[in-house]
């Protein structure tokens, strides 16, 4: 995760953070993984951080953005990040990722249940990930990703 | 010397990025042109030619798999180096698409420099 915010976020300095309140304003976006093991990832993002991303990705300024932008970044982080990840794990095997989709608020906010989770720190709130194999439990999406 | 590049991606965002960072890594443009799928690159090709194609794999619509066939398939087209972008940096899946005729393959997440590397290499572009 650090990889990717790192270098196609420049962000810098991340540090690992305690998972974000449920109260927190947040935007969460969910995937599904087909291979062998498929599986479900998650990302939350704290609202001010997935704008500051957003403007960082598309080297705007973070009042200029629309929303529109800020979902299209927020989904293409979930996607690479997830996609590194698998990468990581299981660099002989092949994934084909679903398409990222924003969970409505309330929706699964807190990610599968025996998920892996990460947290980190962007500087302008946190952002956590959580991954879990071997169980389908997550709602089959489109077949494509970026 | 500058060229002209194209760069195929459904998703906005990444289009966007790619470009800047295509700027930011000092690798000089006189033009870009964007498409969202597969077959909007071939569209723009049938009126622009370019030095270059930067393309995403899974796509809706002709997907960047297709894309590769038609670029091969097409005795005008097929010289134009093609680099993936993508995330997935499976072995198997890097394999099937430079067997399809990608020249290059960068994985997401890349640094711009990495980018820069990869266009020079497949443009054949003199080291500094």
């Amino acid at each position: 995760m650090a990889e990717v915010l790192e270098s196609m976020f420049f962000l810098e300095g991340l540090s690992e953070a305690a998972e974000p309140a449920p109260e927190a304003e947040t935007v969460t976006v969910q995937l599904t993984f087909d291979g062998d093991p498929p599986g479900c990832f998650q990302m939350r993002l704290a609202r001010p951080a997935a704008n500051t991303i957003a403007a960082d990705f598309l080297g705007e300024d973070a009042e200029s953005l629309t929303a529109q932008q800020s979902t299209d970044v927020t989904l293409e982080l979930a996607n690479m990040i997830c996609g590194a990840v698998l990468s990581r794990i299981e660099s002989v095997a092949t994934f084909r990722l679903g398409g990222p989709q924003i969970l409505a608020d309330g929706t699964s906010q807190h990610g599968p249940d025996e998920a892996t989770r990460y947290t980190v720190e962007t500087g302008s709130g946190t952002l956590t990930v959580a991954i879990q194999m071997e169980t389908p439990r997550c709602s089959p999406t489109e077949r494509y990703a970026s | 010397m500058a060229y002209r590049v194209l760069i195929t991606d459904d998703s906005p965002a990444m289009r966007s990025f790619v470009r800047r960072v295509i700027e930011l890594s000092g690798f000089e443009l006189s033009a870009c042109f964007e498409a969202g799928d597969g077959a909007e690159a071939l569209a723009v090709l049938k009126n622009e030619w370019v030095d270059a194609i930067l393309t995403d794999i899974n796509m809706p619509g002709v997907d960047g798999e297709e894309l590769l066939r038609r670029l091969a398939a097409d005795e005008l087209l097929r010289g134009i180096p093609t680099i993936v972008i993508s995330t997935d940096a499976t072995e198997s899946r890097i394999a099937r698409l430079l067997a399809l005729g990608a020249r290059g393959y960068v994985t997401k997440p890349f640094r711009p420099e990495t980018l820069r590397a990869e266009l020079e290499r497949t443009l054949g572009v003199p080291c500094d």
